[in-house]
């Protein structure tokens, strides 16, 4: 079975799996793109990492990168010319106003798994993608349901595993003569975990370490805003709780902001491809989208729904989608916000960033 | 008094201009001596070395004047139109319409520069968490709260999707802070697969039809826009009017490029080109007078031509010159160095090709708008640098980066790749900010190092 890497949440994993390919979410590492970055300047470092991993990652048989940012679409054509793997562009519209933009994403979904046919994928059997896209949205819902027991780390590794193959379709095998990546490795055990286990995956979720169970009962509230996290990160997250914050709400790119609409089974029915586009292209609010009121609305709902008492901003350097937003959203919200900018990969960054996560938690104590 | 093409300081401009006004200069209502400028603010003149003909001081007054006549549109009661990003499309739309002017608010990415930061743009936009990690651009947002530059448009139409995340991101600020963008979308310009149908667009890009479809449906929505505001229809007549007048523009720009990069010695400077092309995109706000400047500008190039006569040397390497410079000066520089400009791509290698005629208006401005340079991968960019490379023959080439511009961070290694393997031509790239006095022993260095190895493979010498 082939494997497409991805990494935005407007590429719909259900789509890929019903292709006959396994989806697979992409966790980055920043030292790779660091060291991109660092022959690169003004990359942002997701970009970076993106483009590092795709030319790193020998088990990947394509990548389907997206035109919601500038950064990205350059990284598509920089891997284009590469030449490793088959780069396919999904071209996700940044306005949502009119429904021929609706209906371009449809296109483009259509257009992708045209490809995804090309390079070995099949097209969906009889009633395939109507249940693929039904098993997904239940791990989800599953999911979402544990959500406040678990840690913000706990919570990220399980989004990973519910973006990617948690259906467990996929046989996870490297291929012949090719050594998985660690990242990889890490990243599709949950995946695998989750799939065809409800209730396990509740359990694991509730059997969190201590030091997540402490902060999970007397953390303070905060929401993680902004751009994607890489594999170091968790590292941050399971810091922050040490030293007394709570991530209730996590709207980073790979949290619970993206991920799609819970699914109408009258809709599914009548036309599943359809259904993927409500899910992902009317329901997901992203910064890229013009105008990006949706963003704010989402938030407002969620940071009152969550008691939430303190935003942390996580943009990436050369990130100008999210870091145009940080004055504005310092300006809306009703709570305190923390601005950080991060460079992946950096020794002396996470002493940078504890410190000013801690004088953050001091200030709202 | 010499007619001797040269290139002259501003000091130097003062007196050449009391001897043209002695010999019977005639100019239009905006002329006068470039000094005044310099009095408003506009202090990196006093930097530049300008062509010393009557055509290029028509040229730079045309320039510096936009403001007045757009503060004029407004009196007269014209619809002020701010299109921002999409370079050359909307404003024909626009100019299509007899009680409506469009313009570039983003246009103030120049500000920093010819006002040498007096203005304190940028220093607003930071106040506002737009740093100096965005591109120049960040400087529209410092002119929309001081409102000391242009007047603020009543309308505000955007372009956005495959376009550059500094200013879509500026703009969903200006959105927030009360000055409401229409917004439409550009798709991202793929290839058409096999056996899609296709479609030709102006330039050398091909791309599939329904794209094409879709970008009408797109401008189609922003005619409903514009006549709903401007209280007037916009019919297809009109705009086929009004695209033979932007035509006009492009062809007499075409005409213009065609004697000045092919000629030896060059008969213009590339910083009066540079202008000259800056003007295609909206006409700086006059359309009429716009083709009055570019036709001075041609008679004196080809006058020039003719005589075998121009203000650099006969022996400048030839140049290919891609991204518009924050820093004008930096024009002069390469020029200093033994360079000249024969060839360019600002950015908006579609604002000068010919918008087709003869078929459905809006079928022609969508196949113009799907042009753009940007709207496609900086593959297909690099074909189309690689194919202009080839008509005015250039023997080496330099990518100019801006700071902090989403695309530059990439583009400059993709381009430079391609344009290597493809013409096997000494590329440079350089990064120039909007002031580069204290970069400018090493941007000198670096230009006088490609001039020199473009001379030496002139010479047989690898
Ligand atoms: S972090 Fe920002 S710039 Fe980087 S890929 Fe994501 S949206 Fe694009
Ligand atoms: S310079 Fe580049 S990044 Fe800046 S506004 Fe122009 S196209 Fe966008």
């Amino acid at each position: 079975m082939i494997r497409v890497g991805y990494f935005s949440p407007f590429v719909p994993p259900e789509w890929i799996a019903a292709h006959g390919a396994c989806p697979e979410w992409l966790t980055l590492d920043g030292t790779a793109s660091h060291a991109f970055n660092a022959t690169h300047r003004g990359v942002c470092p997701c970009a970076g990492a993106i483009a590092a991993r795709t030319m790193d990652d020998f088990a990947l048989d394509a990548m389907v990168l997206t035109t919601a940012c500038d950064q990205m679409r350059y990284a598509a054509a920089y891997l284009d010319t590469v030449g490793k793997i088959p780069v396919f562009l999904l071209n996700v519209p940044s306005t949502w106003q009119s429904l021929q933009v609706r209906q371009l994403y449809r296109e483009e979904l259509e257009r992708l798994g045209r490809f995804l046919t090309e390079i070995g994928g099949r097209e969906p059997r009889g009633g395939e993608l109507e249940s693929i896209i039904l098993g997904y949205d239940q791990r989800r819902s599953a999911a979402l349901e544990a959500r406040a027991k678990v840690s913000a780390r706990q919570w990220q590794e399980t989004l990973v595993g519910l973006r990617s193959d948690p259906l467990g379709l996929a046989p996870h095998q490297p291929k012949a003569g090719q050594a998985r990546n660690p990242t990889f490795m890490n990243m599709s055990a949950p995946c695998a975990e989750v799939a065809n286990k409800d209730s396990k995956t509740r359990a694991r979720m509730e059997a969190a370490g201590p030091t997540s169970s402490r902060a999970l009962q007397t953390g303070i509230p905060l929401a993680l805003v902004g751009g994607p996290l890489m594999t170091e990160d968790r590292s941050f997250l399971a810091m922050l709780e040490q030293v007394g914050g709570r991530i209730v709400l996590d709207a980073s790119e790979g949290g619970e902001r993206t991920l799609p609409a819970t699914v109408d089974g009258r809709r599914l029915r009548e036309d599943p491809l359809e259904e993927l586009v409500r899910i992902y292209f009317d329901s997901i609010p992203d910064v890229f989208r013009r105008p990006n009121s949706h963003l704010y609305e989402w938030l407002g709902e969620h940071l009152k729904a969550h008691a939430v008492r303190g935003i942390i901003l996580r943009r990436y350097l050369f990130c100008d989608l999210w870091h145009a937003e940080s004055h504005r959203l310092r300006q809306w919200s009703e709570v305190p916000v923390l601005d950080m900018d991060v460079i992946a990969g950096d020794e002396g960054e996470s002493r940078r960033v504890l410190g000013r996560i801690e004088a953050f938690l001091e200030m709202l104590r | 008094m010499t007619d001797l093409p040269d290139r002259i300081t501003l000091n130097e401009w003062d007196r050449r201009y009391a001897e043209l006004s002695r010999a019977g200069l005639r100019e239009p209502d905006y002329g006068g001596c470039l000094r005044r400028h310099v009095d408003d603010g506009d202090t990196r003149l006093l930097s530049l070395r300008m062509d010393n003909s009557a055509a290029s001081l028509r040229l730079w007054n045309f320039l510096l004047t936009e403001e007045d006549r757009l503060r004029k549109a407004r009196e007269e009661g014209k619809l002020l139109v701010g299109t921002l990003k999409d370079l050359g499309t909307v404003p024909v739309m626009v100019y299509s319409m007899k009680n409506a002017v469009a313009f570039y608010p983003d246009g103030a990415w120049w500000i920093p520069c010819i006002m040498e930061r007096n203005a304190k743009l940028l220093e607003i936009a930071d106040s506002l968490g737009i740093d100096d990690s965005f591109c120049p651009v960040r400087a529209m947002l410092g002119a929309f709260v001081s409102q000391a530059h242009f007047p603020i448009p009543d309308l505000l139409i955007c372009s956005v999707g495959a376009t550059c995340d500094d200013l879509s991101a500026i703009a969903q600020r200006l959105d927030a802070m009360g000055h409401p963008v229409h917004w439409w979308e550009i798709p991202f310009r793929r290839a058409p697969d096999p056996g899609e149908e296709s479609v030709a667009l102006p330039g050398i890009f091909l791309a599939p039809h329904d794209q094409v479809a879709f970008v009408r449906k797109e401008l189609e929505r922003v005619r409903e826009i514009l006549q709903d505001r401007a209280g007037l229809a916009l019919s297809d007549a009109d705009l086929a009017a009004g695209i033979g007048r932007a035509n006009r523009v492009r062809s007499l720009l075409d005409r213009l490029r065609e004697t000045v990069f092919a000629a030896s010695p060059a008969p213009l400077p590339a910083l009066e080109m540079l202008i000259a092309e800056m003007l295609a995109i909206h006409f700086c706000s006059d359309q009429n007078e716009c083709m009055a400047v570019l036709e001075s500008l041609l008679a004196e190039a080809t006058k020039r031509a003719g005589a075998g006569v121009g203000p650099l040397p006969e022996d400048a390497a030839r140049i290919f010159w891609v991204n518009p410079v924050a820093d004008l000066r930096v024009m002069n520089m390469l020029e200093d160095a033994g360079g000249r400009v024969c060839g360019t791509e600002y950015l908006f290698s579609h604002a000068l090709d010919r918008i087709p005629e003869g078929i459905v208006p809006m079928e022609a401005l969508a196949r113009a708008a799907l042009a753009d340079p940007m709207a496609g991968s900086p593959v297909d960019r690099a074909e189309r640098i690689c194919h202009d490379i080839g008509r005015f023959g250039a023997e080496a080439v330099v990518v100019s980066s801006i700071p902090g511009a989403s695309h530059c961070a990439l583009e400059g290694t993709i381009i430079g790749d391609i344009v290597r393997r493809r013409l096997a031509l000494p590329i440079l790239e350089i990064e120039v900010p909007p002031i580069t006095d204290s970069q400018e022993p090493t941007l000198r260095t670096r230009l006088e190092a490609l001039v020199e190895t473009a001379r030496s493979r002139r010479a047989g010498i690898p």
